[in-house]
């Protein structure tokens, strides 16, 4: 079985056993539930596929949904292409050559571990509440993983390669160029991939916490405040539709550029 | 061999030791001198760990001698080169590149025009020939073709010295016997200087002019003959009786 047929299959197991579990709770779950400083009446714990079917229509009618998510994509993307590019540049760097390594690393720590819910009023007083604070804290992450995965990837170049290309003569740039880069390729691909699904985290805490315009973040929130929780699952369902669309895309792409790995090397 | 008479040679080792950095340093090669005339075919035999492999890593320039000198024409061996070509058993072929790619590499790292590269790797196409793969990948390749696209890729740029770490040795035997014919093929028409480093005895006398036997660690040298079989070497030479009484010899000096 092919893997799209795999996920569709679990996809609609999925649904299935929601739609089960949905209806055995309509009567049985409670409808009151505590939240905020008082208790909140006919709250359907896990909505009935009616009414989810009926917001949904309703959110992508006016158009709610599709904004907002294309909002949030748009963050996402740039953010992803900047940090991708400032990340592999520097984990190239520090790959290449150990005294800049060393200088890098603290930093390098500090930012991967560093939740972005602890970067965000900083960035929020730096870049202001608009764009730039958003896209830039997915920068931030993104670049902190995909500097690992350049690093790594141009250190974990095996020996006989760089042997070989010495032993033709080849150094310096020449054989950076020819060499170590696409050899170092797959692992950098690998991190960038790692980074398209953090990225989408980070965003989504970003919106929640600084709530402005469509976006899919802004959507959760609001849905939250009702709390209306059709919407929620809508919007949670539309994130992780955007993180598998981007995810397949990346492994398209590096299975075009990688045609020459199909043998195992 | 020069005007006088006396035989030039190409590569030598001169009282070379070796000794493997680390908390117990081993020894790896005690003393060593050898000398290789200009093409000649010198095959260096030895037990797993002999210091071989070491050896030849030195003619090549990847480790300094921690005493004594290697010199190639004359001059010390500073580091790798192209003067030096080398091949080894694990796979090197660069997989992103195609076979022609990888042919041109080294000439490319030299800044050789595009043109005159093409025309070095078409004349090595042809030699191999490997002419109908020239645009595919190495992921097409079988293990012998592709490790012949590594010993022609070495060829590229003319070195004067062939070094070879049993370049065959992740080959079956019949893919092997064929690649050993090739190679013999290319020596044949491409005259270098060959050091070649096998385990196998058979392999060994099939392929070279003389055969340097190496002790185990700290590797010295333990015999050190000519093998005056005929050449080409053929398929019937591996089954005649010389070739027998030379494997004889070989067993007789290894057994000690």
């Amino acid at each position: 079985m092919t893997r799209a047929k795999r996920a569709v299959v679990a996809l609609c197991a999925a649904a299935a056993l929601y739609v089960a579990l949905a209806e055995v709770g309509k009567g049985r779950l409670p409808d009151r539930i505590w939240m905020g400083a008082h208790y909140i009446d006919n709250i359907q714990l896990l909505p009935t596929w009616r009414s989810l079917f009926e917001e949904g229509t309703f959110l992508v009618e006016s158009n709610i949904l599709v904004d907002s998510a294309l909002v949030s994509t748009r963050r996402v993307a740039i953010g992803l292409a900047i940090g991708s590019l400032v990340g592999i540049a520097l984990g190239l760097l520090t790959g290449a050559a150990a005294r800049l390594e060393t200088l890098a690393e603290p930093w390098v720590l500090f930012f991967r571990f560093t939740p972005a819910l602890a970067l965000l009023p900083l960035y929020v007083v730096w870049f202001g509440y608009g764009e730039a604070s958003k896209v830039l804290l997915i920068a931030t992450n993104v670049a902190a993983v995909t500097l690992l995965g350049a690093h790594e990837g141009v250190r974990r170049v095996p020996r006989v390669y760089l042997e070989a290309a010495t032993v033709l003569g080849a150094r310096g740039f020449f054989r950076f160029r020819k060499v170590v880069l696409p050899a170092a390729f797959p692992a950098i691909f690998a991190s960038v991939r790692v980074a398209a699904g953090l990225a989408w985290v980070t965003i989504v805490v970003a919106e929640l916490i600084d709530a402005r315009m469509p976006s899919l973040g802004y959507l959760l929130a609001l849905s939250g405040a009702y709390p209306r929780v059709p919407t929620m699952l809508i919007a949670i369902a539309a994130v992780g539709a955007m993180v598998l669309l981007f995810d397949g895309l990346a492994l398209l792409l590096h299975a075009r550029a990688t045609r020459w790995m199909r043998r195992a090397a | 061999m020069d005007a006088t008479g006396g035989v030039t040679a190409l590569l030598e080792a001169t009282g070379v030791s070796y000794s493997y950095p680390g908390d117990n340093p081993t020894l790896a090669l005690d003393h060593l001198s050898l000398e290789v005339a200009r093409n000649e075919f010198v095959a260096l035999l030895g037990p797993v760990g002999c210091g071989k492999t070491t050896l030849l890593r030195i003619f090549a320039g990847f480790l300094t001698p921690s005493e004594g000198s290697v010199r190639c024409a004359g001059s010390t061996i500073d580091g790798p080169g192209w003067q030096r070509g080398y091949v080894l058993q694990e796979e090197a072929i660069f997989p992103w590149m195609t076979v022609r790619e990888n042919l041109e590499f080294g000439l490319q790292a030299k800044g050789v025009d595009p043109q005159a590269r093409r025309t070095v790797s078409d004349e090595l196409l042809g030699l191999i020939g490997l002419g109908a793969f020239e645009s595919a990948h190495p992921r097409g390749l079988s293990a012998g073709m592709s490790k012949m696209v590594e010993v022609a890729r070495v060829l590229a740029t003319d070195p004067e010295i062939l070094l070879m770490d049993e370049p065959f040795g992740a080959l079956d035997a019949q893919t092997r016997a064929r690649m050993q014919d090739a190679l013999l093929d290319l020596w044949e028409q491409r005259k270098k200087t060959v050091v070649f480093v096998t385990h196998d005895a058979e392999e060994a006398l099939y392929l070279a002019d003389r055969i340097v036997i190496l002790s185990r660690r700290p590797g010295r040298i333990q015999a050190d003959f000519r093998v005056d079989l005929p050449r080409p070497r053929t398929v019937e030479t591996r089954f005649s009786p010389e070739f027998l009484l030379l494997k004889r010899k070989v067993w007789e000096a290894t057994a000690g």
